[in-house]
């Protein structure tokens, strides 16, 4: 009797591979009727994995879009599944994106519970916001290289966000995270369609070398309360990154002898550390970063043997990151969203003091805060040459 | 089945005078049955045709009974005969030390029919060992064990001289525990050679032998082998207690033997070690084990046995200890993977697609998308495939035995992936599987794991992880549980003895494993204090060279 017990139990868990409608990504819009729209990527697994089995099926992309509406998330992923033979399996949903309009009018707040709540959803899943367009057109687009267009995403902002530096990719947890925290901005990365939308979402986009439509990480998106502020592109949104001491390696041009960006700059490794000190019920920042890394080009002829030369370059790119850190905290200040994370340093170091901060933290203590910034650069390399290619031809035309 | 035995048990236990009031009826009836092997204890007769009659009669006028009759003494007067078994004895030593001894005899003057025997024995057989025999029970025992005997009219004794011997299979190259470095040589069918190699090996005189004769009908010779002072007394008593209590007509392997004494039937887990390698019996005689030799098998019994000891090889301890060690984690890991792979597979792809990296996922999920079958009855299918094929393959003469593996390679690899009976990644787990279950050294613990792995599969299918943990949990407990020869199975884990773990699922240096086995033993001291070597010079520089080089320069 007690072993029948266990053989009655069945499987009541159990879901066939063959019957999973895999959801790579999601895409979170809102309607004019003020209802949520969901768009689902399902993968198509037979057109994705090559070899044998599918027999060069690439006749049909790699995935499948369905998407349905309802007055929140939920309802519409069971709305959806009218249109799906599958159950749809959201433990591989590795990216969502919500677009731009919904971020601007509602916010993210709303949408954060379903997704938390949610045991097969990940919180390490990667948080977009579709710049200058819906999310919908963001999650139909085909990408050529990455099959699956959410893991072109993904491994776009990875890779940006260590070589260049102008974007971050934020998983649903850290935005979570700092959504909560008190009087802090948040950051989400920003990811847009180039191109006409319909012509984004047919195979035939494929089928050219330089694809008409394709996606892009662009750009920093500023939530103040949960909602969309400001996009900071260029420079304000690589010193964001630096201050947020994400950078792990980018590129710094530095005049020389009056010629504009002649010397690159490249970074091997950085450190940056923010701390705080409250005087007379003021506080005040001070951002200190430690930079090293190599020259990789010159455009102009110097003579790198020459240990002056090498402090002199030293110092331009100390001002040069310098600039570059005091333009993203004025256009933080400007845009009265602490999205630096100062308010926590303040919390941290003076707990008891930030408590009357606290409240009117973003609007007026954070506009106003004195911050000073000290930069340590340095040259370790120079790469396989020495002196400028540039100077060796000079001094043969002498 | 367990459930039943226990109320049969049961039953027994509450109507115990029923049973005590039959059981003396049945057992003279059973005797019966065994037709006449059991000889009636008849002294043998003074005549000598009386006693040849006798013979000829009850070995049924077997052509391969050999009845020579010869006459001795001064007058030829004095009959005697020379009884043998054709095939079983030594024909060179009857014709040499019996027949020409007797025939050639330089005491015909004296021989008379009181003396004859005691002549013989005495003065003219040169014959290692001979013994005088009252009765026919005794008699026909020898004379089907090899024996030759002497039978003189007018005495009512017979002599038997052991001239055992007769074709026997030399010693070769182990076939079923291959190394690629130690001794080579195998035990054979014939229990003095198999007995013999391992006195060679063990040169003390503390290297005890005792012998029993098991089976009614086969009389086939066991034998048991302990070091004294090593062993443990209790468990050399419980053997042969267990050895003493067989009843049965035959024991045509040591399996059976295995499967009469060992302390748990309903267990897929072997608790009786065997071998056919004389420096295995050897190693296991010097940690305390006691092995028991069966004649007609090259396979020798070692008891008690613990759990690890199934995944190590002779070679571990002939290689160097870093390596040795290597090599038994990964027949540990070996283990595991042929125990549970097929089930990890079921249950990553039924209940856990969330644990698997989303590349991954796809790439198996294509390979699903057109198989028709639950991925349990994929699983399934492949391993009794497998199954069927691994039989078939053993059992063949190898002529057709490399038919069957083309055609199972095809039927694995290639056409049920391409017919879409199967996906190409459970080929790959079943293969991984089938390889790892090959490389366990003990052929016993990998077929029990193969067995296991069904109950794991089943496991899976229905609970998940959940129900791979829930196995895995019953399996340790099971285990836990075992005894062989009053010694736990898991020894020395459970109960966990920190001084023997040295040589378990790692194989330290020598010199540190200074005791034998604490459980199995009754002398632990293995080696003296102090054994780690040492080199004798120091390793510094050597400047009396560089002084001469010197010297030469100039």
């Amino acid at each position: 009797m007690m072993s029948m017990t266990f053989l009655l139990t069945s499987c009541w868990s159990k879901k066939e591979l063959t019957d999973l409608a895999i959801v790579a990504a999601m895409g979170v819009d809102k309607t004019k009727d003020g209802r949520y729209h969901l768009t689902l990527q399902i993968i198509n697994p037979g057109n994705v994995a090559g070899g044998m089995v599918g027999g060069g099926g690439t006749q049909s992309p790699p995935v499948t879009i369905y998407s349905a509406s309802g007055d929140n998330l939920v309802e519409a992923s069971r709305r959806a599944s009218g249109r799906i033979s599958r159950r749809l399996y959201y433990a591989h949903t590795n990216l969502v994106v919500v677009g731009e309009k919904m971020a601007r009018e509602e916010g993210l707040n709303t949408l954060i519970d379903a997704f938390d709540r949610d045991p097969e959803f990940r919180n390490t899943s990667t948080l977009v916001i579709a710049n200058h367009s819906t999310a919908a057109d963001l999650v139909k687009t085909l990408t050529p290289v990455d099959k699956i267009p959410a893991n072109k995403v993904l491994k776009t902002l990875e890779f940006t966000e260590r070589k260049w530096g102008e974007n971050v990719k934020t998983s649903l947890q850290e935005v979570m995270k700092s959504l909560e925290s008190p009087g802090r901005g948040t950051v989400v990365s920003g990811f847009r369609l180039v191109g006409n939308p319909q012509q984004a979402q047919k195979l035939d986009n494929l089928q050219e070398s330089e694809p008409e439509a394709t996606l892009r990480a662009s750009g920093i998106a500023v939530l103040k309360q949960g909602k969309l502020v400001d996009w900071l592109y260029g420079k304000p949104a690589r010193g964001t990154v630096w201050i947020l001491d994400k950078i792990q390696g980018t590129d710094i041009n530095i005049d020389w002898e009056g010629r504009k960006e002649v010397i690159a700059y490249q970074t091997v490794r950085q450190k940056t550390s923010v701390s705080a000190q409250v005087k007379n019920g003021k506080p005040h920042i001070s951002v200190h970063t430690r930079v090293e890394g190599d020259i990789s080009e010159m455009e102009v002829p110097v003579d790198i043997t020459n240990p002056k030369v090498i402090t002199k370059i030293e110092q331009s790119v100390r001002k040069e990151i310098k600039k570059e850190l005091r333009k993203a905290i004025e256009r933080a200040q400007k845009n009265k969203t602490d999205i630096l994370g100062f308010g926590e340093v303040v919390h941290r170091t003076r707990p008891n003091q930030f408590k009357k901060l606290k409240t009117e933290w973003n609007d007026v203590y954070f506009p106003k805060l004195d911050v000073d910034i000290t930069v340590e650069a340095y040259v370790r390399r120079a790469g396989l040459r020495n002196k400028s290619f540039l100077s060796g031809v000079k001094e043969n035309q002498k | 089945m367990v459930k039943v035995i226990k109320t049969e048990r049961r039953v027994l236990k509450f109507m115990p005078s029923f049973f005590k009031d039959r059981k003396p009826k049945k057992k003279p009836q059973m005797d019966d049955e065994n037709q006449s092997t059991d000889y009636p204890i008849e002294l043998i007769q003074v005549s000598l045709s009386d006693n040849l009659n006798i013979i000829k009669q009850k070995t049924g006028n077997s052509s391969d009974v050999v009845i020579r009759e010869i006459k001795m003494g001064i007058n030829f007067d004095i009959k005697a005969a020379i009884v043998y078994v054709e095939g079983i004895v030594d024909n060179q030593a009857i014709q040499e030390f019996l027949l020409q001894s007797i025939m050639k005899d330089d005491h015909k003057e004296v021989i008379n029919p009181h003396n004859a025997l005691e002549l013989l024995s005495e003065d003219m057989m040169t014959i290692g060992n001979i013994s005088s025999i009252t009765n026919f029970g005794d008699m026909f025992a020898s004379l089907m064990a090899g024996d030759t005997l002497i039978l003189v009219d007018g005495v009512n004794r017979a002599l038997s001289a052991s001239t055992k011997g007769g074709e026997k299979r030399s010693i070769v190259e182990s076939t079923t525990q291959m190394v690629v470095r130690g001794p080579k040589g195998a035990f054979t069918e014939s229990l003095g050679t198999n007995t013999a190699m391992v006195r060679r090996i063990i040169k003390t005189p503390d290297l005890w032998r005792e012998s029993l004769k098991v089976g009614r009908v086969t009389k086939t010779d066991v034998t048991f082998m302990y070091i004294h002072g090593i062993a443990n007394d209790k468990v050399v008593k419980e053997i042969r207690q267990r050895l003493q209590r067989i009843d049965i007509d035959s024991i045509l392997e040591s399996g059976y033997i295995e499967q009469l004494i060992e302390d748990q039937t309903f267990t897929p887990f072997p608790t009786m070690y065997n071998t056919e390698r004389p420096d295995v019996v050897a190693g296991n005689l010097l940690e305390g084990r006691i092995a028991i030799f069966v004649d007609g098998t090259p396979f020798v019994l070692i008891a008690p046995a613990v759990f690890m000891q199934f995944f190590q090889s002779a070679e571990d301890y002939y290689a160097r200890f870093d390596i040795a060690t290597s090599i038994r984690l990964l027949r540990i890991l070996m283990f595991m993977i042929s125990l549970i792979a097929p089930a990890t597979y079921v249950a990553v792809t039924t209940f856990h697609q969330e644990m698997v990296p989303t590349t991954l996922i796809v790439a198996i999920a294509a390979q699903r998308e057109s198989v028709p079958f639950p991925a349990f009855v994929e699983a399934l299918l492949m391993e009794l495939t497998f199954e069927i094929l691994r039989e078939a393959g053993i059992r063949l003469p190898k002529a057709i035995g490399s038919a069957v593996s083309i055609v199972g390679a095809l039927v694995i690899g290639q056409a049920a992936v391409q017919a879409s009976i199967v996906s190409p990644a459970m080929v790959i787990i079943v293969s991984i599987t089938a390889i790892a279950s090959f490389a366990t050294p003990s052929f016993d613990m990998a077929i029990s794991a193969r067995l296991i792995r069904f109950l794991f599969m089943i496991g899976a299918a229905t609970f998940g992880f959940y129900g791979i943990i829930l196995c895995l949990l019953m399996m340790v407990v099971h285990l836990c549980g075992l005894r062989s020869f009053g010694i736990p199975y898991m020894a020395p884990f459970a109960p966990f003895i920190p001084v023997n773990n040295g040589d378990t699922i790692v194989r330290l240096p020598w010199w540190t494993l200074r005791q034998r086995p604490r459980l199995i033993t009754a002398n632990t001291v293995r080696e003296g204090t102090n054994q780690y070597p040492h080199p004798p010079a120091s390793r510094g520089m050597v400047n009396r060279d560089l002084e001469e080089g010197d010297n030469n320069e100039a």
